[in-house]
């Protein structure tokens, strides 16, 4: 099937996708009963029993994915979207054992697994358990007996989740290089340099010695790690300019405008996850760009985010200014 | 070299229809695709979609319509038998009928691009229908402008 059939069945899908009008609604919903009868418009009603409202948006984004995976003509452009879930499986399982080991009988926490990877869950936990990763894709074959190694060695879980992400955006860039769509790998780039100085910023305001912090930071973006590293010798103000000639310096702009730590961070976390999607937005105006599925996906998992944040703002009587202020800006 | 004459003129007019013809064929396809994802998601926009996806097929018929002049023009209908006709002049018929097999050939493809555009516009906004129509009716201004231009030609082509 062509893009052209891709691109239109898309747009049709778009008019689904809830836009801020919506989770400004269910943000001013009185409690969880009004909340969830005002989801009984959208299509997550189909997912929701009782009150586990993160199964239903999974099962939500899962169905989505699976539907696109029927009719677009490359399946590795889901494959990419789907595939920081699988390396999130690695880790939850990998931790898991490695509580077991350490003597703790409850430590396997099955409940953490994200059906959204694109190995399915039992096989990818019997690969684990059993040793078998023989058939495990995405470099994980040799990923696992390395992390193995290095807990064995070190028993710092930090380091094993380092090697794992590191392993997880090195299997981003071969999938979106042997896509052949330059503008799907360019998004990749974007999106390691976004995670490098979501790292940094978070390092930045824990102090973290420059001079360790460069293992933190991926290779493969734009930005090279050692220059992100150097970011953290200097005030967090300045960020923003010194990384002025890049189009992702701008979104640091918040860490400047605001006094307040905690609203700062979300902020630039915001703004990074709002750049991801603006890389691709130029894909909106073409009627055959393959990179419009990946923008759909961007804008469903913004907007699972969003329904996310309104739900545990509802539930939780939390405070719903800061809630607005977590929104993205998923569909206009 | 009667018959060189001849067999310009029924060249020319094979390439208006064909050309054209390839190019609608093309131009509707494009826009059927988009047409298709656009109902998968609501099947009431079949009506809305079906006049965006039948415009680039009107090159097609402009095509004919030369190929028909042609023929006429050279007496192969009616049955009166084929006038006699040099190479210049055969030349000249096959002349005319390249404005539009070239321009109906290209643009019905470009046209088919615009449609599928516009049906995945009306995807989003189908209040939008009148704009969506009037995009890829610009194109359909150059395949009627070469339609003129080959006919104009053929007018002026002295036979018999």
């Amino acid at each position: 099937m062509s893009y052209v059939y891709t691109v239109a069945r898309l747009r049709g899908m778009e008019n689904h996708i809830l836009d801020s009008a919506f989770f400004s609604r269910l943000m001013d919903s009185a409690g969880i009963d009004d909340a969830v009868k005002a989801l009984g418009e959208t299509s997550y009603s189909q997912w929701i029993s009782g009150n586990n409202f993160d199964k239903a948006i999974d099962s939500e984004i899962l169905a989505t994915c699976e539907e696109l995976e029927r009719f677009v003509p490359d399946k590795g452009l889901v494959a990419i979207f789907r595939l920081p879930y699988d390396f999130h499986n690695v880790k939850v399982l990998l931790k898991g054992l490695f509580k077991v080991r350490g003597g703790e009988a409850e430590g396997r926490r099955y409940d953490l697994l994200s059906k959204l990877g694109t190995i399915d869950t039992d096989e990818l936990t019997n690969a684990i358990e059993t040793e078998e990763y023989g058939f495990l894709p995405y470099g994980l074959t040799d990923l696992i007996p390395q992390c193995w190694q290095l807990w064995d060695a070190s028993k710092n879980a930090q380091a094993v989740e380092l090697l794992i992400d590191h392993q997880m955006f090195r299997a981003m860039l071969d999938v979106a290089g042997s896509l052949n769509m330059p503008e799907v790998l360019r998004w990749v780039r974007c999106k390691i340099d976004a995670e490098n100085l979501r790292s940094a910023v978070r390092l930045g305001r824990m102090n973290y010695d420059p001079a360790k912090a460069l293992p933190f930071f991926h290779e493969g973006g734009n930005l090279r790690p050692d220059d992100v590293a150097k970011l953290l010798a200097e005030p967090q103000e300045t960020w923003s300019r010194i990384l002025s000639y890049t189009d992702i310096g701008g979104v640091l702009g918040a860490l400047g405008d605001s006094g307040d730590m905690k609203a700062a961070l979300s902020d630039v976390s915001k703004a990074l996850d709002d750049y991801l999607v603006k890389v691709l937005e130029g894909a909106k105006y073409s009627m055959d760009a393959p990179e419009n599925v990946l923008l759909f996906l961007l804008t469903k998992e913004a907007e699972a985010r969003n329904m996310r944040v309104a739900l545990v703002c509802v539930a939780g009587g939390l405070d719903r200014e800061f809630g607005r202020r977590l929104l993205t800006s998923g569909r206009q | 070299m009667e018959l060189l004459g001849l067999s310009l003129a029924l060249f020319g007019a094979a390439l208006a229809a064909a050309l054209a013809g390839i190019g609608s064929a093309i131009g509707i396809g494009v826009a059927g695709g988009a047409a298709a994802g656009v109902m998968t998601e609501d099947p009431n926009k079949f009506g809305s979609c079906l006049i965006l996806q039948a415009l680039p097929g009107t090159q097609g018929i402009y095509g004919l319509l030369i190929a028909f002049f042609v023929l006429n023009k050279i007496g192969l209908l009616g049955g009166a038998g084929a006038v006699a006709l040099n190479w210049n002049q055969g030349l000249q018929i096959f002349a005319s009928c390249l404005p539009i097999a070239l321009v109906g050939w290209y643009s019905a493809i470009w046209q088919g691009r615009t449609s599928a555009a516009s049906i995945q516009m009306i995807a989003k906004k189908p209040e939008a229908m009148g704009k969506a129509i009037i995009l890829p009716a610009m194109v359909e201004t150059y395949a009627v402008l070469a339609l003129l231009t080959s006919i104009l030609m053929l007018m002026g082509v002295q036979v018999g």
